[in-house]
């Protein structure tokens, strides 16, 4: 039996094809400025790449913040159930995940079962999500990719207090200014990231094992300053960034 | 200069000093946050009165408590209890005055475990005779439950010695004020800032001691020197960002009189030592200006500032709010409509925890002091 | 037109109430009198939601509630244009939104009515929070009239004999400040009177909101928002009386017929906090679609929280318990108790809290009061960030995203 789970984000799409309970494939492509053309076109990449039939897809569950322009899916399902269905595919044994994603950021914690027992998310502003690493990189002139691992090299982690990104831009050109050294910056950035991300989760009383889902786990930084901040290893999977699309097929094979 | 020293030492540590204290004089310290707490009946007793800022910076701990749109000193002072910085109080008390501080009482209530906690509910309006009973049975009330936690007495005498020396403090911290006005070169505002936060948590009686070796500094640097530069009144709650001054100094600025929580309302009005010291506490109360949150007329504050930027000769008005402070953001227009009326020039500061964004901070100041 | 009317659907048009009509009718009536009270000669107040109304009324005195304006200006989705006034006049966009875009309207007669009738008098009551003090100094100084603060001190842990002395003593300044405003005496006889309607406006109130106990419920808490007009504005009047008798027979008899206000109800919620008045038609539909109920909230049950505290016999002293120990003026750890007492009573499985941007006596706590809720009780909790009437706040894709993940946690627990 084939299933397909679409996530479509706000920066990226991300498709994933399960067969008979194993993921197959996976693919990630920019979402872009029309979000339904994103979910056709993963689709088009995924069977192209895998050459199958549309027609032997059985079923497929959209996710991310644009699961309602997938007019193809059968299905549809927020990103909370299907991060905490894709965590513990990666990881059967976690109890919470931590996803931060382009434009938000989530905590779940389930029960025993793999259930989601509560979430919360980020407020309306871009604090703690991916959306602001990237303002921050740019204004740092720093690829995104190097990020992480640029942070770990800090002595002294700058304080960046403000929580909007207008302001904590302004805070960090004006550290540039001064001379302040980028490796602290960025890990000042992290800790900042983290702190509210970490807020959060302690609202809803976050359960160890944890595991880390979204693009923003790819970053090293983020992760060890997560770490730090809640007092255990986070697991990370290779396919972190595609968990959600990942609970996504896992849910399709669940509703047939 | 070492007297200064001093000062600005427990000023940027003042955690550490109040440790300090309290291992050398197994006394009891208690936490407290604004200029409506009856310190005096808290020295009485023989206890620290340490007023709480928030540190400010990386807040985490407080925000799985409270939403983003709380101002910095009540999430900074959560994070900083939550995170174990306060665990040296022996007490914290709550004055009724804004909503946040309000609910901050409750939720520090429920989840600090360490330590009494008080509610000292005052009125809200103080220009009436009913608000002056209740404050008054609130305050007596205050000192009972003061003296059943700490298994004291507070006799008249030490009430009477502790508001003696209270009125010598204030009258110290006025009169450097005072100085500062006639010579605003011959001390800086952040140590004016460094002395005044300092008096608000050191030993009281070490207190009276530096206080009038500040003064005999300050007395034998007087000059006849004209200031050149811009006179300026800041207006606003608590601050607690030194730095701002030294960016208006830096301006070509200087602060010559407050409206501020953490300046002139703390120490301007005297305590009559002589019959019902309670009485007296509360009349002092009801004859300083108010804070926003408290009620005493429709103009007195925004009256207030515009007589104090006349007797202080001041060019114009900085007010320097923190960002969610409603009772302070409510009151802004019409006072700032009432300078405008008067042709006093003001600008206003929103600030979080840190300075945030200094460089655009420094061209407005810059750009201000430029119009005057 | 004609067409689309004769395919409404005849499910949704049995699930409207049919009393909607007569409470709008009443509501224009209302405003209209208020309006037009500089010709019938009557006065003018402006009070403050949770105020004691009753003096004025006995006073006929014509009680107006610029909450209530907020309301209205959220409803008609004029709050973020007056949002932006109120900022060009000076105000933080941190503020409160009822405040703001009343004070906004004043000048330019603004809103949905026109502005609201110029008042002779103000009467606060900080028993909800400190925000009203600032905003009737505000509107003192804007229209020059007196203003009477009634001072009930926050209820943290108690409500001292002291505190309790202070109101009642309060209350007597009250009601000399009425005298002289109006020119004559109090008259204490239509007091009892006004009293009693007072009481039996309340209890019928609490009736019709406690038909939701029945499973499932005949109205909503989007309902109730709705019908708590006449509490808040004309509470003491036999218009009241009269009305809610009737709303309380048409939810018997909605009960009697199985008409319920979310077909096929599953899910029984609880909310909390003020609506989100711009978007309660949304939000209504959005938790419908889930086949989940809004059964109760805190909210409107706020007008009858202090019916315990007044003895109907003696309706003016027992004033200062029944308007401080209201709702929002008791310690976070009282609110979660309450808050479990309607889980029980309504036999809500989620709650649904609205962290209110504008509201921080209302909002702040709330992560305690769930801390609280969940440890004695077993149910999951969904917090929405919003504001009341500045749409500004409110983003709709991470609200339904929240929503939707909320109810799938729910299903999975049935």
């Amino acid at each position: 039996m084939i299933t397909i789970g679409i996530d479509v984000g706000s920066i990226t799409t991300k498709a994933v094809m399960m067969k008979d309970g194993a993921v197959v494939s996976a693919k990630v492509i920019n979402t872009g400025y029309n979000a339904k053309n994103a979910g056709e076109t993963v689709l088009e990449d995924i069977i192209s790449e895998v050459r199958i039939k549309r027609s032997s897809i059985e079923r497929i569950v959209a996710t991310g913040y644009g699961r309602n322009s997938v007019p193809f899916a059968d299905k549809t399902v927020t990103e909370i159930t299907c991060h905490a269905s894709g965590g513990r595919y990666l990881n059967p044994k976690i109890r919470s995940v931590i996803d931060i994603g382009g434009q938000d950021s989530k905590a779940i914690v389930m029960d025993e079962k793999g259930r989601v027992k509560d979430f919360a998310m980020n407020d309306k502003c871009a604090a703690g999500t991916g959306r602001f690493l990237e303002v921050m990189a740019r204004a740092l002139e720093v690829d995104l990719d190097d990020f992480g691992k640029m942070s770990l090299g800090a002595k002294n982690p700058s304080i960046i207090s403000s929580i909007c990104t207008v302001f904590a831009e302004s805070e960090i050109v004006s550290l540039i200014s001064k001379g302040e050294k980028r490796e602290n910056i960025i890990a000042g950035i992290h800790n900042s990231t983290s702190a509210r991300v970490v807020a959060m989760a302690c609202r809803i009383g976050l359960t160890a094992p944890v595991m880390m889902t979204g693009g923003v786990a790819k970053n090293i930084g983020v992760v060890k300053a997560l770490e730090k901040k809640i007092g255990h290893s986070i697991f990370v999977s290779k396919e972190a960034q595609v968990a959600g699309a990942i609970g996504a097929a896992i849910i399709a094979v669940d509703s047939i | 200069m070492e007297i200064l020293n001093l000062f600005r030492e427990i000023a940027n540590n003042p955690n550490d000093y109040v440790k300090t204290w309290k291992e050398e004089n197994n006394g009891k310290v208690m936490g407290y946050f604004c200029s409506y707490t009856p310190e005096e009946i808290l020295f009485a007793a023989g206890a620290l009165p340490f007023r709480i800022f928030g540190t400010g910076g990386n807040i985490s701990m407080a925000d799985a408590h409270l939403q983003a749109y709380s101002c910095s000193l009540v999430r900074g002072a959560l994070e900083d209890t939550l995170s174990g910085k306060l665990n040296f109080l022996d007490g914290i008390i709550f004055p009724h005055t804004c909503d946040s501080i309000q609910r901050l009482s409750d939720i520090w209530r429920l989840n600090i475990g360490f330590g009494f906690h008080m509610d000292v509910v005052l009125p809200v309006k103080l220009n009436t005779d009913s608000a002056r009973e209740y404050m008054v049975n609130v305050l007596k009330k205050f000192k009972q439950r003061f003296e059943k936690e700490l298994c004291c007495e507070i006799t008249n005498e030490n009430l009477k010695a502790s508001v003696e020396k209270y009125n010598r403090i204030r009258t110290c911290l006025k009169k450097i004020y005072e100085i500062k006005r006639e010579n605003p070169d011959i001390i800086s505002s952040s140590n004016i800032y460094a002395v005044v936060k300092a008096s608000m948590v050191m030993d009281r009686n070490v207190l009276l001691e530096k206080l009038p070796r500040v003064l005999d500094l300050l007395e034998d640097k007087k000059s006849e020197v004209k200031y050149t530069g811009k006179r300026l009144i800041l207006a606003g709650g608590i601050c607690n960002f030194p730095d701002i001054y030294q960016i208006i100094e830096d301006s070509g600025g200087a602060i010559v009189w407050d409206d501020t929580c953490t300046g002139s309302r703390y120490f301007e009005g005297t305590i009559d030592p002589n019959g019902d010291i309670i009485e007296s506490i509360a009349q002092r109360y009801f004859e300083r200006h108010v804070c926003p949150a408290k009620h005493s007329g429709l103009f007195n504050r925004g009256e207030h500032i515009v007589r104090i930027v006349k007797e202080n000769n001041a060019q114009g008005v900085v007010f320097l709010f923190l960002k969610f402070c409603d009772p302070h953001a409510f009151d802004y227009p019409y006072i700032k409509e009432m300078l405008d009326k008067e042709g006093i020039p003001s600008m206003l500061f929103e600030m979080e925890d840190l300075l945030s964004s200094e460089g655009q901070l420094k061209t407005r100041c810059e750009a201000f002091l430029e119009t005057l | 037109m004609t067409n689309k009317e004769t395919v409404e659907d005849p499910e949704k048009e049995k699930r409207k109430i049919k009393s909607v009509k007569k409470m709008k009718e009443i509501m224009t009536n209302y405003y209209i009198e208020a309006k037009t009270a500089d010709q019938t000669g009557k006065k003018i107040a402006w009070i403050t939601s949770g105020g004691p109304v009753e003096p004025l009324i006995a006073m006929d005195v014509i009680p107006v509630y610029p909450e209530n304006h907020g309301a209205m200006i959220g409803a008609s989705k004029m709050g973020v244009d007056l949002c932006e006034k109120s900022e060009e006049m000076g105000y933080s966009r941190d503020l409160c939104s009822y405040a703001r875009t009343d004070i906004a309207c004043s000048p330019i007669n603004g809103g949905p009515i026109g502005g609201l009738p110029k008042p002779d008098m103000l009467i606060c009551c900080n028993n909800i929070c400190g925000t009203v003090l600032k905003w009737y100094e505000i509107q003192a100084r804007y229209y020059d009239v007196p203003l009477f603060i009634l001072d009930t001190p926050f209820c943290h842990t108690e409500f001292s004999i002291e505190a309790k002395e202070y109101v009642k003593k309060q209350i007597n300044e009250y009601l000399k400040f009425l005298e002289m405003v109006c020119d004559k005496q109090f008259d204490y006889d239509r007091m009892k009177q006004v009293g009693q309607l007072s009481l039996k406006g309340q209890r019928l109130w609490q009736a019709v909101l406690d038909t939701t106990v029945h499973q499932p419920a005949p109205m909503s808490a989007f309902d109730a928002f709705f019908h708590l007009a006449l509490i808040v504005t004309l509470r003491g009047t036999q218009i009241v009386v009269d009305y809610y008798s009737s709303l309380l027979d048409e939810m018997r008899e909605r009960i009697t017929s199985g008409i319920s206000a979310v077909h096929n109800e599953k899910h029984r919620l609880l909310w909390d906090n003020i609506p989100i008045w711009y978007r309660t038609r949304w939000l209504s539909e959005k938790f419908a679609s889930h086949d989940a109920c809004l059964v109760a909230d805190t909210y409107t049950s706020a007008w009858c929280s202090s019916l315990k505290y007044i003895n109907e016999g003696n309706f003016l002293d027992t004033m200062a318990d029944g308007y401080t120990k209201i709702y929002l003026n008791l310690g976070v750890d009282k609110m979660a108790e309450h808050v479990i007492e309607m889980i029980d009573k309504y036999n809500a499985n989620g709650i649904v809290m609205h962290s209110n941007r504008s509201c921080k006596p209302y909002s702040f706590g709330q992560y305690d009061i769930l801390k609280i809720v969940k440890e004695k009780r077993d149910i999951p909790a969904l917090v929405i960030e919003a504001d009341m009437v500045d749409e500004r706040s409110f983003s709709e894709s991470q609200i339904e995203t929240r929503i939707d993940a909320f109810m799938e946690v729910l299903k999975a627990r049935k």
